[in-house]
């Protein structure tokens, strides 16, 4: 029986990527045996799936400096739905392989994209993207360690103007780092095969993260004939919108593709748009801000709380309280300095009541997390600024005739 | 037209089944003859069909509660040979 939030999250995800959502989409049987696959068939859309023809756009660096930003795009072939396998391991010291069937028959969603990019940076830039849409849209958690996201990645080299190459499939990559570094390996060793007058073949490779390569996975046989046939007993999804609503048909049965696009979210690269708009900070602070969960939250609940200017209070997220983070391997959630104590200091700042040597010290004290405010931290360490004009003038004074003949030869030049 | 051996081999591994002998073989083909007879209708135009029940074969879509699981004793108890709740298989 299909799963109506995963005909949903589909939607929300091909609606996300641009695509044009198949109204009727059919379910076919892929035969195969392995021992994660307890039925010997995997339900799948081979025939029409859910959703075609889509892009994703994503941004690259060129160069060292993130102030030079690229937008490329990537097509999507299609979104299909399909069962997920059980999980093998494999326990080659024991000769068996142990099989956990708790995920197999859940819901997935797998996504063809067409052969756009050019080069693991791409790849792992695109795939982010990817994470941060799927996270946004609540389609899924898309953390790659936990097997929330995988990614195959299809590799192949030819020369400019030629036709592709054959293409490997590479598995078992489990982090975007990974992916970035799997795709540059692969494209490696088929010029350098090439070169040797060797030829590439059209196999599923392994990636090993501990040698940093791929290597030939031992199972698969030859072509696999997976003898397609429409599965018997799911019959055609039918999608609906604002124009062919049924009159008559149980609400819960139905499933409104308009309605859905009415309420998608505001997608990572409208979100950046909106900080840059509104706040007025660099478009790569945007990109920084959204690649770190919560962080963008963290800015603006301190930018409410002060009278420091947004461009100015960027400065403090992504240089001191982003560095610090990461020093110590926190997220923002788990931040001893929360935004009221930030906006706090940063007033004190923009009062001119320390200078901003002093608010960086404050600000070292209070990542101790011990609790003290950061006008108690100013009390304790004497960081005030002087404000007493009078005062300032015989402490200038007093330093001036103390250093009366430096100060004789500065003002000859 | 002849169902070869390496078709026969092919289909054996994929579906694995025995063919057995000449009769199973010869069965096969009577088989596959029987279902050719479909290439003598004219479909050109005519969308395939999914079912005889046409529109009124709705496809069920089941809210998104977990309503039965926790049977991991029972479901275990299947296998001849388990190791800390995995189901064991040979290797590759």
């Amino acid at each position: 029986v299909l799963n109506r939030r995963c005909v949903e999250a589909a939607v929300m995800t091909g609606l996300a990527l641009h695509c044009h959502i198949n109204k009727k989409s059919l379910f076919d049987r892929k035969h195969y045996f392995y021992a994660d696959l307890p039925a010997g068939y995997q339900i799948t859309q081979q025939r029409v799936p859910i959703a075609v023809n889509g892009s994703l756009s994503y941004s690259l660096c060129i160069g060292n400096k993130m102030s030079q930003m690229v937008t490329k795009t990537v097509r999507i072939k299609q979104i299909q739905l399909e069962q997920d396998s059980g999980k093998s391991l494999h326990d080659d010291t024991r000769s068996q392989t142990l099989v956990d069937l708790n995920r197999a028959g859940v819901g997935l969603m797998e996504l063809v994209m067409e052969p756009d990019m050019c080069c693991g940076e791409e790849a792992a830039a695109a795939v982010r993207e990817l994470q941060l849409i799927l996270q946004t849209l609540g389609s899924s958690q898309a953390v790659m360690a936990e097997g929330q996201l995988r990614v195959d990645a299809n590799v192949s080299v030819h020369h400019p103007g030629e036709p592709y190459g054959v293409r490997t499939e590479v598995k078992n990559i489990n982090s975007i780092r990974f992916l970035a570094k799997a795709v540059d390996y692969e494209i490696q060793r088929q010029i350098k095969e090439l070169g040797n007058g060797g030829t590439i073949l059209n196999e599923t490779r392994a990636f090993d993260s501990k040698l940093g390569c791929t290597v030939p996975m031992r199972d698969k046989e030859g072509k696999q004939d997976y003898r397609f046939m429409p599965e018997p007993n799911l019959p055609p999804l039918i999608l609906y919108d604002a124009k062919s609503l049924p009159a008559n048909m149980n609400h819960q049965q139905v499933i409104n593709i308009d309605w859905i696009h009415e309420r998608l979210p505001d997608l990572p690269s409208v979100k950046r748009e909106k900080l840059v708009e509104q706040y007025g900070i660099l478009p790569e602070h945007s990109f920084t801000l959204l690649n770190e969960n919560g962080l963008a939250e963290f800015f603006e609940s301190v930018v409410k709380q002060t009278q420091m200017k947004p461009k100015k209070v960027i400065g403090w997220i992504l240089n001191d309280l982003l560095s610090y983070l990461k020093q110590h391997s926190l997220t923002v959630k788990e931040s001893p300095v929360s935004s009221f104590l930030l906006a706090d200091l940063l007033n004190l700042l923009e009062k001119k009541e320390i200078s901003s040597t002093a608010a960086k010290q404050v600000l070292a004290e209070l990542w101790k997390g011990e609790g003290k405010t950061p006008l108690e931290t100013v009390k304790e360490q004497k960081l005030e600024l002087l404000q007493d004009q009078k005062e300032l003038e015989q402490i200038c004074q007093a330093v001036i005739d103390g250093q009366e003949n430096e100060v004789i030869v500065m003002v000859l030049g | 037209q002849k169902v070869s051996l390496e078709v026969l081999d092919h289909l054996e591994h994929l579906a694995l089944v025995d063919f057995r002998d000449l009769e199973g073989v010869e069965r096969l083909q009577k088989a596959i003859q029987f279902a050719d007879q479909l290439h003598e209708v004219n479909t050109d135009g005519v969308e395939p069909m999914d079912s005889v029940l046409e529109d009124r074969w709705c496809l069920y879509l089941r809210e998104d509660y977990v309503t039965e699981g926790n049977c991991t004793k029972e479901l275990l108890e299947n296998a001849r040979e388990t190791v800390e709740e995995y189901f064991v298989a040979p290797p590759g």
